[in-house]
């Protein structure tokens, strides 16, 4: 940590005169300082509107981002960092918190090792002095503003959150040392200054009393925020190797539509279909497509098996419909073709068009679908129904999903 | 058939002994994209949970060294622009909704120039639209996202080989030029699961972060020839440093149309524009004697080369030009497609939208559209409108 620098350039300050952003600047300052900070143990970021003037003041490492987005940029930078030497202070307006708020409160709620300072002179100073979310009621009254909602309490706000450490402090006199508590707190620490804007508000301290909000100072205890790191391997490494084992039938391609209802296992059984080629020897897609919903309405996946590599992964007429489910079969009846097989169950109303199984009634819920792939393979001998089981040995749910696919000759 | 199984297994074991080194999989381009760009240098992923970028988040948190949950897009980018000014390299992945909540801090990531990657995965719009419908609809509003009309890298991977590099490709891009760079894909291009040899994908070398040498003093946003300036992370002990989002000097500092600042902000543009084929990609396959060419990217891209195929089998002759760099667009684009007579665009979307980059949206003798609106484009569609 270095310590002769000082923490400000000779910049000239570029408020408006009588602007109470100058004494903010100077305490941010002095408590870094006093601190032991140099300039290169600093990253300020800024936010936007007059408390975004404040980057050429600084000598330290500076970052100037959007409107009230500065908190999160801030815990990019502590975490980026992950320097305990280093230190983040973050500055913004009212206003800034305010479209911001979110930001304060996340920061806060992952205790975040950073410093915020809200800037609050109780207005848009630099747009025409609106009112902000920190406006207090009687400021309000005072610009004849119609607007009578209480204004958010920031400090308070950032300790429900989890801040480690949030203070209001009216009295100019007190801004260094609170700083400096506030800096020194390892966490997430939010200082609201009050300030006075001499174009839009008031034009001196003094008949800022009865607009401001009373000091208040909160603490948490908790630990601070940190990033976990971690050793991870590769993906392709955890992904199952499937070399040809089994030997196919097919000559050229068939693509098969499966249909269901979510939660039936209709992905993961047309998964393992397409495992199950791949152990025969052939190239497999699969395709899945289904509502928005997770757990109810249908649940197709179309997959396709050749003996060439595949491009296109689309199916433009099915080979073989297999549907366990009305969910299902209304999706898919409308795609079958003169060329289609078609493996329905027999609790699904297809106008006696189409022989059904009771894929179902043998199979159960979760395993019907597996049951009727399984019912597919034996009559048509694309490839052994072993290459299924092969796929499924290894999962934890083996048992019941060699079940499922074993019940095929209960029909 | 226990025969035939009995006398394959002696056959593949004889395989075995004669060194075959195919490795296959049932794979995703999900997987294939996040682990390329770990294996690029990649530090953190930040996300923040939408369909169809699903996979992207859930292989992420098992794959990246850091992964953080961000509360909203806008966060998420916030971050990712902090880590990235700290010297790390950021990825996020997520369809349009996210990205236009991104929208402001991308131009900030942009203006201050910090190296990233943005996984988009399209789907069905207008708005929320259809989650799990895939779409090529994005194009445009990427191509303005940056305001005054910027470059920005996009990257558009066809196939799972193009995964694989083209994300390579993109952290690389992003770190050597200092800018965001967009890969685009698509619903079924990164969710549905395909047999491949993963033995095929070549080894991916860590991209170098080292700043690069530069003539002194020190300044963030001075640039040499290459356009380019040194990068040196906030928190640094050697060089102050500044980012700024604002229109900015060489210090970093806010300067209003000053011609220091200004040139600043041209620079943006020029960097990426002029040195354009250092990270053009695309793939071209030309017949001899074609005077038809079809045009594709993306997710269309495997119709269209089942329809190329089919066209050929018919004694047609046919070319056809897989765009994988969409924007900027090199001149050497240009020149493949000005060297037919006639062009057929292929895309999932309305209107041609990459057509439209290239002939703008007035009729064109030339020029042809094979498109598709909520669903994949066929490749017997795409070969019934180059016929």
């Amino acid at each position: 940590m270095e310590t002769a620098e000082k923490i400000l350039t000779n910049a000239k300050m570029p408020f408006c005169p009588g602007c109470g952003h100058g004494v903010c600047v100077r305490s941010v300052s002095k408590s870094l300082e006093l601190l032991g900070f140099g300039p290169k143990d600093v990253a300020l970021v800024s936010d936007i509107g007059c408390s975004g003037l404040v980057d050429p003041l600084f000598a330290t490492h500076t970052i100037h981002g959007l409107h009230g987005r500065a908190p999160a940029l801030g815990v990019g930078v502590a975490l980026g960092l992950d320097n305990p030497n280093k230190k983040v202070v973050v500055i913004q307006g009212d206003g800034g918190a305010t479209i911001g708020l979110q930001h304060i409160l996340e920061a806060a709620r992952r205790n975040i090792d950073m410093t915020l300072v809200v800037i609050n002179n109780l207005l848009y100073g630099m747009t025409g002095g609106q009112m902000s979310g920190l406006s207090t009621n009687e400021f309000k009254a005072y610009k004849h503003s119609d607007d009578d909602a209480e204004p958010y309490d920031v400090v308070n706000l950032a300790h429900q959150s989890g801040a480690a450490f949030s203070v209001r402090v009216n009295d100019i006199s007190n801004f260094t040392n609170v700083l400096k508590e506030a800096i020194s707190t390892p966490g997430f620490s939010l200082v609201e200054l009050s300030s006075l804007c001499t174009s839009h508000g008031m034009k001196k301290i003094s008949e800022m009393e009865d607009f401001i909000v009373a000091e208040e100072t909160f603490k948490n205890k908790r630990p601070v925020g940190v990033s976990l790191k971690r050793d991870t391997s590769s993906l392709l490494e955890t992904i199952k190797v499937l070399e040809t084992q089994f030997v196919s039938t097919v000559k050229d391609s068939v693509g098969i539509v499966i249909a269901g209802s979510a939660g039936g296992g209709i992905q993961s059984a047309a998964t393992m279909l397409a495992q199950a080629g791949m152990l025969s020897g052939l190239h497999a897609t699969m395709k899945g497509e289904y509502p928005i919903t997770v757990g109810t309405g249908f649940s197709v996946a179309e997959v396709i098996l050749s003996k060439k590599p595949i491009n296109f992964t689309g199916l433009e007429k099915p080979n073989v419909v297999i549907a366990v489910t009305d969910d299902g079969w209304n999706k898919v009846k409308n795609r079958i073709s003169e060329n289609s097989k078609v493996y329905v169950d027999s609790k699904i109303n297809t106008d006696n068009l189409f022989e059904t199984k009771e894929f179902l009634k043998v199979g159960g819920k979760k395993g019907a679908i597996l049951c009727a792939i399984a019912h597919w393979i034996k009559a048509s001998e694309v490839f052994p129904l072993e290459a299924l089981l092969k796929v499924v040995e290894d999962s934890k749910y083996a048992t019941a999903l060699q079940n499922a696919i074993k019940s095929a000759d209960e029909l | 058939m226990k025969r035939i199984n009995y006398l394959y297994t002696l056959i593949l074991k004889c395989n075995t002994l004669r060194n075959v080194t195919s490795k296959n999989v049932m794979i995703d381009a999900s997987r294939i994209i996040t682990e390329a760009v770990v294996q690029s240098g990649a530090d953190v992923f930040i996300g923040y949970p939408i369909t169809p970028s699903n996979l992207f988040y859930s292989y992420s948190k098992e794959r990246f060294p850091e992964f953080l949950a961000g509360p909203d897009e806008i966060s998420v980018l916030q971050w990712m622009c902090g880590y990235s000014a700290a010297g790390k390299i950021p990825v996020t992945a997520t369809a349009f909704p996210g990205l236009a909540l991104m929208t402001e801090t991308l131009n900030m990531a942009y203006m201050m120039e910090l190296p990233m990657v943005i996984i988009i995965t399209q789907r069905l719009g207008p708005s929320t639209g259809s989650a799990t419908t895939g779409a090529q609809g994005d194009l445009k509003f990427i191509d303005g996202i940056i305001s005054g009309g910027f470059p920005l890298p996009i990257f558009s991977p066809s196939n799972f080989s193009d995964a694989w590099t083209l994300s390579n490709e993109a952290v690389k891009t992003a770190v050597k030029f200092r800018t965001p760079v967009i890969i685009l894909t698509s619903k079924e291009l990164v969710m549905t699961q395909k047999s491949f040899d993963i033995n095929s994908l070549e080894p991916i070398e860590k991209v170098d972060t080292t700043p690069k040498a530069f003539e002194p003093p020190y300044q963030p946003y001075k640039a040499g020839k290459d356009m380019v300036p040194t990068f040196y992370p906030l928190g640094n002990n050697e060089y102050q440093v500044r980012f700024n989002s604002s229109t900015h000097d060489n210090e970093g500092l806010i300067r209003k149309g000053t011609p220091e600042s200004l040139a600043n902000t041209w620079r943006l543009r020029e960097k990426l524009e002029k040195r354009v084929d250092e990270y053009t990609f695309y793939e071209i396959d030309a017949e001899e004697g074609a005077a038809n060419l079809i045009v594709t990217w993306g997710v269309t891209a495997d119709a269209s080369r089942d329809a190329v195929n089919s066209i050929r089998s018919k004694g047609k002759k046919v070319s056809l030009l897989i765009v994988k760099t969409l924007l900027p667009i090199s001149q050497k684009i240009y020149d493949i497609i000005d060297s037919y007579d006639t062009v057929t665009f292929a895309e999932e979307n309305m209107t041609g939208l990459y057509k439209e980059m290239i002939f703008g949206k007035r009729k064109n003798p030339k020029v042809k559209t094979a498109t598709k609106f909520a669903s994949m484009l066929t490749p017997s569609e795409i070969e019934e409108i180059v016929n």
